[in-house]
C-alpha cells in the first residue's frame, strides 16, 4: 500500500519521463483556456460591470472633492482641482443644517419611527398568522403582504387626497372639503411619512419574522415547558432570543429601504419643507449643486453599506441558531378563545388601513369632481375617458392622453428591456461564476454585481448623472436619453439578477452540460439546447422580479428622466407637481395594478414565495 | 482500434495539494471491460474524466488509438465533444427538459444523421435497453433504473468507440443493480465496445471486468484480471481492499501470540526468505483441523478459541480468538462447534499471502511456498 506501482503486464513504464518545460505547460493551459469562451465572456462581463457599476460610483465620489463646473469663481479655484469646499458646505457651513443635518435627523427619526411601528404591528400580525387559530389566517397571510407589492407613494397620494389642507394650492383633501381643516402636522411631514412607511414595510416583518416563527421547532418549547417553565417564561427565555436574529434582520432591511425612500417624503414633505436625505439629494441635483449632491449621495451610500454589513453579521449570527433536524414546526396553534374575534378585527383593520382605504380613496378621487361630495352628480368618468375638459394642459381623460401611453410605453420598453438584459446577464454571470477555472474572475464578478445592493437607488442615479451627464471620451452625454435609464436600471438590478443566476447555475451542476459535451455538443450548442432551456424558470424569475420593482420604482428615474423620457412613475409625479390630483391618482392606480398583477403572475409562473424576492 | 494509453499522467488541483492522480501509466486494450477500482478519493473518477477530456492534465499524455488526444508536452488538447466517447454519469445527468427520445437522439442530431436512419437507430437502442415505451416521457417521470437505462441508451446511440461509466449502478437498489450488471455484461458482449468503468464496489468490479485497475490515493496499485487481483494481490492495500470478509493480516514484528507463531513458522521453514513483513490469510483459506480434515504438510497451524459464530445465510463467519488477536474464518459448511470451543486451525502454505516490510507482495515467497507444497 506504499506509494509504489505494482509490477504488472499492463502497466507500461517509460523509463524516464521527460518533464514538459514551463513554456510547454503554459501553451497547454492557454490552449485549454482559449478553447471555451467562458473565461473570455467572463472577462468582458467584468469589464462591462466595472464600467456600469464601479466607475460611476468612483466618478461621483470624486465629484465630492473636486471643483465642479461653474463653481470655480465661488471657490476661487480651477474647475477639477481638489477641494474641501463641498464637504465643508455639507457638514459645517451655515447651510449645512438644512442641507444635511436636518435631513439626516429626519431620515433617522422617520426610519426609527417606521421600524418601531412596523415591528409592533407586523410582529403582532406575524404571531397571529403563524401561531394562533385566528379566523381567516390563510387569506390574511396573502392579503397583508399586498402593501409591499404596491409602490409606497401610492399611500402618500391617498393620504394627500384625504388630508390635504390649504397650505398648498390645488384641489383640497376630503377633510378640508368637509369643513374640518387638518393641521399641517397631520397633513404633511414627519407623521404621515412615518405612518405610511411603517404600513408599507410591515410585510417585511410579517414575512421574515413570521417565517422564523413558523419554522421554530416546537420541541424546544415543549422541553422548556416539561421542565416547568410557564408560557411567559418560555416566550421570554426561549422563543424571543431565538427569533431575535430574524427580527433584527428585518429591521435592518426596513432601515435600508427607508434610507433610499424618495417618493413618500417628496409628496408629503415638500409642502412643509420636511426634507430627508433622499429629497435633499434630489433638491441639490435639481439645482445643479453637483458637488454637494455627490457628498450627500456618498453619505447615503455609506450609511447603506454600514447597514448591510450589520445585516450580514446578523445573518451569520442567525445561522448559529439554526436548529438542525427540527421535525416539529409550529403545527400546534395557540387557541385565542374569546380573543379570536378581536384578533381578526385587528388584522382586518390593518388590511383596511393599509390597502383597502388608500386604494378606495384613490379610486374614488379619480371619479369625483369635487372632493368628498358624495352626490350622484358629482361622480364622473371624465378624468379617465373624458374629452374637451376645461383645463389648461390635460384636456382629455387620462386614458385618452397620449402622454400616458407614451409614459406607459416608455415604462414597458425601458424597464422591460433592462429586465430582460439584466436577467440574461445574470444567468451569464452565474454561468461564468460556476464554470470558469479562473477563480479570481468569479469572485470579482460576484462582488461587483452585488455592489449596487449597497447603494440606494437615488444615490446610484446621482452616480450615473455624475458620469454620463457630460461627454467622456468616445461616449456622448447620455443625460436625457432612454439609454442612461436603461443602463442605470440594469446596473441597479444586477444584484438580484446575478444572485438568481448564480444560485440557478450552482444548483444545476456541471453534469448535464458535460453529458452534452461528451455527446459532441460545442459551447454554443450547449448553451442553446441545454443550459438556457433548463434555466428557463429561473430566467423568468430573474426577469420578472426586477421588472416589477422597476415598474414601481421612482428614485432612479426621478433623477435621470426628463419629460421626453417620462415613465409612468415620473409622469404621475409630474402630475402631482402640476396639481392634477385625479390624473396623478389614476396613473398611480395603473402602476399599482401592474405591480400587483405582475407579482401574482410571477408567483404563479415560478411557484416561488414572495419572501424570496424581498428587497427587490 | 481504440487502445487507450495513459502515459505519466498527473493531476493536481492547485500547487499545494497532493496529486489527485500521480504518474499514472495504464493501457486499456480494445474491447476490454476495464474497471477502475478503489476507495472514494483515490483518483479513479478523475482518471475517467481525464480520458473523457472533462478534466485537464497537469502532466503526461493520453492516446486513444493512433491519436494523441491530450498532451501537456505537445500542447495537444482535443475537447470532449471531439473525442467520440460515451460517458454515463453517476447522477445520470439526463436533460430534464427533453423527452426520453430527445435525450437519446441528441448525439445523433449533432452528427446530422438523416431522420429515417436516426429514428431507426434510436428505436433499436431503446428496444435493446427496454425503454421504448417511455419515449415520450420526461426523465423525472421515470424510476432510477429506467433513468439509468436512458443514460446508457443516450450514449450507446452514437455507437462510441469507448464507453466510460462513472459508478452508474451506485444509485440503484440491490436487486436492480444485479440486473443492470448482467445487462452491462450483455451489452459489452453485444457491442464489443471498450468500456472503462469506475466503481468502489469490489463485487461489481469482480463480476463485470475483464481487467481491474486498483487505485489508492492517486496511485495505481495493481492491474490484472479479477482472479489475479484476488488471488495474487500485489500489495497489502489491494489484499485488504478486495475481499469480504476482509483478509486477515498478521504482522511478523508484532507482539501477539499469532505474530510470534508466524515469525517462528517462517524462520523454521523458510530460513532463506528475508524481509518478510506480514502475512495475509483469506478467511475462506482458514480451515478447522479434525478427523476428516488432517493438517497438510507445511501448513501454518495454531490453536484458538471460538468466540463468535455469525451466520450470513448459506455461509458462516467464525471468529477465532488467540491471545491479543482475532482471525476471521469464512465457511460454507455449517460449523459443528459452539462458543468457547478450543480448536486447531490451519492454512495451506500455498494459500498464504506474504508481503515484505514495505507491504509489497514477496515474489520469492510465492515460489518458495508453492514449491514446499508436498503431500
Amino acid at each position: 500500500m506504499r506509494r509504489r506501482e505494482a509490477h504488472h503486464h499492463a502497466v507500461s513504464r517509460p523509463d524516464a519521463r521527460v518533464a514538459p518545460s514551463r513554456w510547454q505547460r503554459l501553451r497547454y493551459k492557454l490552449r485549454i483556456a482559449m478553447r471555451e469562451p467562458t473565461t473570455l465572456i467572463g472577462v468582458l462581463a467584468a469589464l462591462l460591470f466595472a464600467y456600469l457599476i464601479v466607475v460611476p460610483i468612483i466618478s461621483m465620489l470624486l465629484d465630492a472633492i473636486r471643483v465642479q463646473l461653474g463653481d470655480g469663481r465661488r471657490i476661487k479655484a480651477e474647475t477639477g482641482e481638489l477641494t474641501w469646499y463641498y464637504l465643508e458646505r455639507t457638514f459645517t457651513s451655515r447651510v449645512a443644517r438644512s442641507l444635511f443635518w436636518e435631513p439626516l435627523a429626519n431620515t433617522l427619526s422617520v426610519a426609527f419611527g417606521a421600524i418601531v411601528l412596523s415591528v409592533i404591528v407586523g410582529g403582532i400580525l406575524a404571531w397571529l398568522l403563524a401561531r394562533t387559530d385566528m379566523f381567516g389566517r390563510k387569506w390574511f397571510a396573502t392579503a397583508l403582504i399586498v402593501p409591499y407589492m404596491l409602490p409606497a407613494w401610492t399611500f402618500a397620494l391617498a393620504w394627500t387626497t384625504l388630508f390635504k389642507n390649504r397650505t398648498v394650492g390645488g384641489q383640497v383633501g376630503w377633510f378640508e372639503a368637509l369643513g374640518f381643516s387638518p393641521p399641517d402636522w397631520l397633513s404633511y411631514g414627519r407623521l404621515p411619512v412615518t405612518l405610511i412607511l411603517a404600513l408599507h414595510y410591515a410585510p417585511f416583518i410579517i414575512l421574515l419574522f413570521g417565517n422564523a416563527l413558523r419554522r421554530f421547532d416546537s420541541q424546544l418549547e415543549d422541553s422548556a415547558r416539561i421542565l416547568g417553565a410557564g408560557r411567559v417564561t418560555v416566550t421570554r427565555k426561549i422563543i424571543l432570543p431565538l427569533m431575535l436574529p430574524s427580527l433584527l434582520s428585518a429591521i435592518v432591511l426596513i432601515f435600508a429601504k427607508c434610507l433610499g425612500e424618495f417618493g413618500v417624503p417628496y409628496v408629503l414633505g415638500l409642502p412643509v419643507n420636511f426634507d430627508v436625505l433622499a429629497t435633499s439629494l434630489y433638491r441639490n441635483i435639481s439645482s445643479r449643486q453637483t458637488g454637494v449632491a455627490a457628498v450627500l449621495a456618498g453619505c447615503i451610500m455609506l450609511i447603506g453599506i454600514i447597514t448591510i454589513v450589520i445585516d450580514a453579521k446578523l445573518i451569520k449570527e442567525a445561522r448559529r441558531f439554526v436548529t438542525i433536524g427540527s421535525k416539529g414546526s409550529m403545527d400546534r396553534l395557540q387557541p385565542l378563545g374569546a380573543m379570536r374575534i378581536p384578533a381578526m378585527a385587528f388584522a382586518a383593520g390593518i388590511f383596511l388601513v393599509s390597502v383597502g382605504l388608500p386604494l378606495l380613496t384613490l379610486f374614488l378621487s379619480t371619479v369625483m369632481k369635487v372632493p368628498a361630495r358624495f352626490t350622484l352628480d358629482n361622480f364622473t368618468l371624465d378624468y379617465w375617458i373624458g374629452t374637451d375638459l376645461n383645463t389648461v394642459a390635460l384636456q382629455t381623460g387620462i386614458l385618452l392622453s397620449p402622454d400616458l401611453w407614451n409614459a406607459a410605453w416608455n415604462s414597458l420598453r425601458i424597464v422591460g428591456l433592462a429586465s430582460v438584459t439584466s436577467g440574461l446577464l445574470g444567468l451569464l454571470v452565474g454561468y461564468v461564476v460556476a464554470r470558469t477555472p479562473v477563480r479570481p474572475l468569479a469572485t470579482f464578478l460576484r462582488q461587483v454585481t452585488f455592489l449596487p445592493y449597497l447603494v440606494p437607488g437615488i444615490a446610484f442615479a446621482a452616480a450615473y448623472l455624475s458620469l454620463f451627464a457630460v461627454p467622456r471620451g468616445p461616449i456622448p452625454a447620455l443625460y436625457g436619453t432612454t439609454l442612461i435609464l436603461m443602463l442605470a436600471l440594469i446596473a441597479d438590478q444586477m444584484p438580484y439578477a446575478s444572485r438568481a443566476g448564480i444560485s440557478a447555475m450552482m444548483q444545476l451542476g456541471k453534469e448535464p452540460e458535460e453529458a452534452a459535451q461528451v455527446a459532441g455538443a460545442g459551447w454554443f450548442r450547449r448553451m442553446r439546447s441545454i443550459v438556457v432551456p433548463i434555466q428557463k424558470g429561473s430566467l423568468v424569475t430573474g426577469i420578472l422580479l426586477p421588472f416589477i420593482s422597476g415598474i414601481k420604482g421612482l428614485s432612479l428615474f426621478v433623477v435621470l428622466a426628463v419629460p421626453s423620457t417620462d415613465v409612468l412613475t415620473t409622469y404621475s409625479l409630474r402630475l402631482v407637481d402640476y396639481h392634477y390630483t385625479q390624473a396623478a391618482n389614476a396613473v398611480v392606480l395603473i402602476i399599482a395594478a401592474i405591480a400587483y398583477f405582475g407579482t401574482l403572475l410571477g408567483q404563479k409562473l415560478t411557484r416561488t414565495n414572495l419572501a424570496q424576492g424581498l428587497g427587490g | 482500434m481504440p487502445r487507450i494509453n495513459l502515459r505519466g499522467v498527473d493531476k493536481s488541483y492547485g500547487s499545494n495539494s497532493a496529486n489527485a492522480v500521480a504518474n499514472l501509466n495504464l493501457e486499456i486494450g480494445d474491447g476490454e471491460f476495464m474497471c477502475l477500482l478503489g476507495p472514494s478519493g483515490c483518483g479513479k473518477t478523475t482518471t475517467l474524466r481525464m480520458i473523457a477530456g472533462l478534466e485537464h492534465l497537469s502532466d503526461g499524455e493520453i492516446q486513444v488509438g493512433s491519436r494523441i488526444v491530450d498532451s501537456v508536452g505537445q500542447g495537444i488538447f482535443i475537447p470532449p465533444e471531439k473525442r467520440q466517447m460515451g460517458l454515463v454519469f453517476q447522477s445520470y445527468a439526463l436533460w430534464p427538459h427533453l423527452t426520453i427520445e430527445r435525450n437519446t437522439d441528441f448525439g445523433l442530431r449533432l452528427r446530422n444523421m438523416p431522420k429515417a436512419e436516426r429514428e431507426q437507430r434510436v428505436s433499436d437502442v431503446m428496444k435493446t435497453l427496454g425503454i421504448e415505451q417511455y419515449r415520450d416521457r420526461y426523465p423525472s417521470q421515470l424510476s432510477g433504473g429506467q433513468q439509468q437505462r436512458v443514460a446508457l441508451a443516450r450514449m450507446l446511440a452514437v455507437n462510441p468507440e469507448v464507453l466510460l461509466l462513472d459508478e452508474p449502478l451506485s444509485n440503484l437498489d440491490a436487486a436492480l443493480r444485479l440486473e443492470m450488471r448482467a445487462e452491462l455484461k450483455r451489452l459489452h458482449n453485444e457491442f464489443k465496445t471498450t468500456i472503462v468503468f469506475v466503481t468502489h464496489d469490489q463485487w461489481e468490479a469482480m463480476t463485470l471486468a475483464t481487467t481491474i485497475a486498483v487505485m489508492s490515493e492517486g496511485h495505481l496499485q495493481q492491474v490484472g484480471t479479477p482472479n489475479d487481483i484476488y488471488d495474487r494481490p500485489a500489495n497489502r492495500f489491494v489484499a485488504q481492499f478486495v475481499g469480504n470478509p476482509p483478509i486477515n493480516i498478521v504482522e511478523l514484528a508484532g507482539k501477539s501470540t499469532l505474530s510470534r507463531m508466524a515469525s517462528d513458522y517462517f524462520t523454521a521453514r523458510y530460513p532463506n526468505l528475508s524481509n518478510v513483513g506480514s502475512m495475509g490469510i483469506r478467511p475462506e483459506s482458514l480451515r478447522i483441523a479434525g478427523p476428516d480434515a488432517p493438517v497438510p504438510q507445511g501448513a501454518f497451524t495454531g490453536n484458538a478459541e471460538v468466540t463468535g459464530i455469525l451466520p450470513t445465510g448459506g455461509s458462516w463467519i467464525v471468529e477465532l480468538t488467540l491471545p491479543g488477536e482475532k482471525l476471521f474464518m469464512a465457511t460454507h459448511q455449517s460449523p459443528e462447534m459452539s462458543l468457547g470451543d478450543r480448536i486447531e486451525f490451519f492454512v495451506k502454505a500455498k494459500a498464504l499471502h506474504v508481503f515484505d516490510r514495505q507491504g509489497n507482495r514477496l515474489a520469492e515467497a510465492d515460489r518458495a511456498l508453492s514449491a514446499s507444497e508436498v503431500h
